[in-house]
């Protein structure tokens, strides 16, 4: 079990890592700009949300696989790896991490990034000291809600990489084994650690949610009292 | 300093106006004031002088969006030290120089969201103003401060701006402002119709449009009947009425009769004597507003409150009123061809 456990955090850290550095900035771009082919860009990023699991992971599994294409070009087969799932997860998260960091990057009032312009700031300055420091705790609490989605992952990982103890085998996959095996008990040992978890995430990320609301309300109107 | 720009978008706008002072562009929403603004800034593309071809960081400009837009994050003096970033060491000190400037250096380390409106705004002119700039871009300053203590916390502002020098240039659509500026320029959607001094542009306004803009609401179709010298005489919803000519007038001349609601009780005399009735009294304040039925047309009058008493107005009085002449403001359009 303690093999599972880490596993799942291992692949919930580096799937919420990887996030936070590609989707962060392609977030802002989307919150920011308008361009040619921005919808279409969107729906593609959003696809992953309305395509059930198992069918985001068998095209994946296709793609991955031994005589997919990505085997064909580099010689590595990357199904049924840490680093299958990995891929598999980070696509399967991208809407729930873009949606979050976008609202993060929304709310802060336009004008604040116009002023520091007109005093003479850099782009690289502003997104430094203004953009990032006030966006930091929508950031933050997006990138905890992947972090807590990962954990509970089962039909983009099932199959994409199987069950194999410490490779592939997350918790909530392991839970599916020990039930069809009637191992009851240890299923429900398991499963509380996921509650406890999730639990604790979600306390963490409403905590952040109320300090960013608190930090950026004066970038509104209501705030000038 | 001299301004000349052409914007597209937003709004199609030309404008040539001369910033002398403390200057007011006013002007109702949706005319593109606040474009103006930002276009000067460099924030949305326009052409024209000064700062041609100059991006936004590079211009010497403060710029003052309508909230201020202090970062919420930074405490005062961090957002005043914004701009002097290249000064390292000293920063802290000259932030505080700017705002013993704006005399608020005690709220130094205070955020934002710890500091009144009229603080926040002192806050955001010292950031501007530490950017050193060659003109200070202000929108709308007044329109989040409260009405009863405007003259306080903003009137100190003025003061302070025009004794650092630097030219302002404020667009609003606050009258109370405007009367305080300069030189005051109006804009409408046919672009700037008139700019001039305060008192100019208050007393001798150009269009119908301006003269509504700034606070006149009695107005009337008349015509000019002969013109004498210095004086006119006008064939108005009142009937004959002496008023002072304007330069070119002309018998047969087409014009907006204009009379301030401040301006109707002036005068004792022989000229444009009415008989009317007051229709209408209600107070405001430390003021009396109301309206006086002559003939066919009402003519909205506003006096200090003591006037009631000295006057002996009341709802139904019939009484004498004499407007002055040099009271009458016409604004020509469309000279009849004779």
């Amino acid at each position: 079990m303690i093999e599972s456990l880490l596993l799942t955090l291992r692949l919930a850290f580096w799937v919420s890592l990887t996030l936070l550095l590609l989707a962060a900035p392609l977030a802002w771009v989307l919150a920011r700009y308008d361009f040619r082919g921005k919808r279409l860009l969107e729906s593609i990023l959003l696809l992953p949300l309305v395509l059930p699991p198992t069918v985001l992971g068998f095209y994946l599994l296709l793609l991955l696989g031994k005589n997919g294409p990505i085997a064909d070009w580099t010689g590595f087969t990357l199904a049924f790896t840490f680093t299958g799932i990995w891929i598999g997860s980070v696509i399967f998260n991208t809407p729930l991490a873009l949606n979050n960091y976008r609202e993060a990057f929304r709310s802060i009032d336009p004008d604040l990034i116009a002023t520091a312009r007109t005093l003479g700031a850099s782009r690289w300055r502003i997104a430094r000291e203004i953009v990032l420091p006030l966006a930091a705790p929508g950031l933050l609490s997006g990138t905890l809600l992947v972090f807590s989605h990962v954990l509970g992952e089962f039909g983009v990982v099932l199959m994409i990489g199987g069950s194999l103890p410490g490779e592939t085998q997350v918790l909530s996959i392991y839970i599916f084994q020990l039930t069809e095996a009637l191992r009851i008990q240890e299923a429900n040992q398991v499963a509380l650690i996921l509650v406890g978890l999730a639990v604790a995430l979600l306390f963490t990320i409403r905590g952040l949610e109320a300090r960013w609301k608190s930090t950026t309300a004066l970038s509104t109107l209501s705030g000038s009292k | 300093m001299e301004i000349h720009y052409r914007l597209e978008h937003p709004v199609r706008l030309q404008i040539d106006l001369v910033v002398r002072g403390f200057t007011v562009v006013l002007g109702e929403s949706g005319v593109g004031k606040t474009s103006l603004l930002r276009a000067l800034a460099g924030l949305i593309p326009a052409r024209g002088q000064p700062f041609e071809g100059l991006r936004a960081e590079q211009r010497p400009v403060g710029y003052l969006p309508q909230h201020y837009a202090l970062f919420p994050h930074l405490s005062a003096w961090q957002n005043v030290a914004f701009p002097l970033a290249h000064l390292k060491r000293e920063r802290k000190a000259r932030a505080l120089e700017y705002l013993a400037q704006m005399g608020i250096a005690d709220l130094a380390e205070r955020f934002p969201r710890q500091l009144s409106g009229g603080q926040q705004q002192r806050v955001a002119l010292a950031r501007a103003l530490a950017r050193e700039p060659e003109i200070l871009l202000l929108d709308e300053p007044t329109s989040a401060l409260d009405v009863a203590t405007r003259d306080e916390v903003f009137g100190g502002v003025i003061e302070r701006l025009r004794a650092l020098e630097i030219p302002t240039l404020v667009v609003s659509h606050d009258q109370w402002l405007a009367q305080r500026a300069d030189w005051v320029g109006v804009l409408t959607k046919q672009g700037l119709v008139q700019q001039g001094s305060s008192e100019e542009v208050f007393t001798r306004p150009a269009t119908l449009e301006v003269a509504r803009l700034v606070g006149f609401r009695n107005l009337w179709q008349g015509r000019v009947l002969a013109v004498d010298g210095l004086w006119l005489q006008l064939d108005s919803v009142f009937g004959l009425l002496k008023a002072l000519a304007y330069p070119g007038a002309r018998p047969g001349d087409e014009v907006w009769l204009g009379i301030r609601p401040e301006e109707v009780f002036t005068a004792k005399g022989e000229d444009n004597r009415l008989l009317a009735e007051v229709s209408q009294l209600r107070s405001q304040g430390l003021r009396l507003r109301g309206q006086l039925k002559v003939g066919g047309a009402s003519l909205e009058f506003l006096l200090p409150r003591y006037k009631r008493e000295e006057l002996d107005l009341s709802e139904g009085k019939r009484l004498e009123v004499y407007l002055e002449p040099r009271y009458l403001h016409l604004i020509p359009h469309g000279p009849k061809s004779t």
